[in-house]
């Protein structure tokens, strides 16, 4: 016995009964991160629907299909309002559960470690660069580019706030999220990491399934769907691991996805991917 | 003290390896000695195994630590990823793509490669931190070292 272990009831030797929390710590948890994953959903659909209704309203656009074809250039956008709202739910979940913003992001992390396992995050990724480029290739033709970069047609002040804001927004939302906050709860929940993580990488893939919505012969296009997911999803196999192999260390995540998000986003804005 | 994720990781790389090694196999078209005349990369890539056993050996005799296996999984990243991925890769994946019927098959043995290079990454990215660690409190510990040995 310890000394912190409490001594017996009186009267027969039976355990003090403690007060239960009306809810169980475990499947509040759950619950949380069931809450961010629907959020995100929900979100991606109603902005996007939301915005093609707009469109319509406004007679900007005669169909529905049009009308998400024209959203769709401005996705690289209107991801900042996906991931300003996980941010509100994120920071609503900290508030009710205790604990900061900065736990989430793992041990305490040095600028150099950082910038060392930001660079080994992107030496780790160039497998999955190869991957997702050579699925392009194989649906698109050879030298095409992928169906959301290409779409993307956005005004200048729009491109400056898809390369400074955007990918900002997105690193302090999006990784945060699903590594950070769903993938411990969903640990504890289930008692097996590897586990957890093959399901949180396959539900963060299927999430890239609703953004952009296109549309194809009248109806949405689910073979872009089906290789959103697909080209995404070594991406973040790879960051979930690199996450674990850096104990738990969020940071050099964030700042590899922030060079290639940001990167990606300044090369589409300076014409450079053709 | 072993560390059972660094044993777990290089095995799994083990078997990463002999599972691409049997892709050059079957396809036949990126072989070299021992199998044919020709001396190339597959030739080289095969002297990974005496140093995967060496490096166990010497692991388990406390004789190297994580930093050789840092520099090995390290190094295969580069060598693999330079002869498949690289700019002037001798053997790009349509290499492998195109070359088994039918096609799945090829996307099978490319996204085997992939997730073998990727493997290979984390594997020293992992490394790379146990070594630091180590070696963070080692020179923790030298101080009181010291003050004993007085």
């Amino acid at each position: 016995m310890t000394a912190t272990t409490p001594p017996p009831a009186a009267g027969g030797g039976r355990p003090v009964v403690r007060p239960r929390p009306a809810v169980p710590a475990t499947a509040r948890g759950v619950g949380g991160a069931v809450l961010l994953v629907g959020t995100r959903v929900g979100l991606w659909l109603g902005v996007q629907l939301g915005l093609a209704g707009l469109l319509i309203l406004v007679g900007a656009a005669a169909t529905g299909g049009q009308a998400l074809g024209e959203v769709a250039g401005w996705w690289m956008v209107y991801v900042g309002l996906v991931d300003l709202g996980t941010l509100g739910v994120i920071f609503w979940l900290l508030r009710r559960d205790g604990g900061s913003y900065r736990d989430l992001l793992g041990p305490p992390t040095t600028a150099w470690q950082v910038a060392v396992g930001a660079l080994g995050v992107l030496a780790a990724s160039v497998p999955a660069v190869v991957f997702s480029a050579e699925l392009t290739s194989a649906l698109y033709g050879d030298g095409a580019i992928a169906p959301m970069f290409a779409i993307v047609d956005l005004p200048p002040w729009a491109s400056v706030v898809s390369v400074v804001v955007v990918p900002l927004l997105a690193e302090l939302a999006e990784p945060v999220a699903f590594l950070g906050l769903i993938l411990p709860r969903l640990e504890r929940r289930l008692g097996r990491p590897w586990l957890a993580a093959t399901i949180v990488v396959l539900v963060w893939a299927g999430e890239h399934a609703l953004y952009p919505l296109l549309v194809s012969g009248g109806g949405l296009d689910w073979e872009f769907a089906a290789y959103r997911v697909g080209s995404v999803l070594p991406f973040l196999a790879a960051w979930t691991a690199a996450w674990y192999a850096l104990g738990r260390r969020l940071l050099p995540v964030m700042a590899a996805r922030w060079v290639f998000n940001a990167g990606t986003a300044l090369a589409l804005a300076l014409g450079l991917v053709q | 003290m072993h560390d059972r994720i660094l044993y777990r990781l290089t095995w799994l790389a083990l078997v990463m390896s002999l599972g691409h090694h049997l892709d050059h196999l079957i396809r036949g078209n990126a072989v070299g000695w021992p199998v044919t005349e020709e001396v190339n990369a597959f030739t080289a890539s095969l002297v990974v195994y005496p140093i995967i056993a060496t490096g166990l050996v010497l692991y388990h005799a406390g004789r190297v630590g994580p930093g050789f296996w840092a520099l090995v999984s390290g190094g295969g990243a580069v060598f693999v990823g330079a002869v498949h991925f690289g700019p002037a890769a001798v053997e790009p994946p349509e290499l492998i793509l195109d070359h088994y019927d039918p096609p799945i098959l090829g996307w099978l043995a490319f996204g085997w490669l992939v997730v073998f290079v990727t493997v290979l990454a984390i594997t020293c990215l992992y490394e790379t931190r146990l070594w630091a660690s180590q070696r963070r409190a080692r020179h923790a510990t030298r101080p009181v070292d010291a003050e004993v040995g007085r």
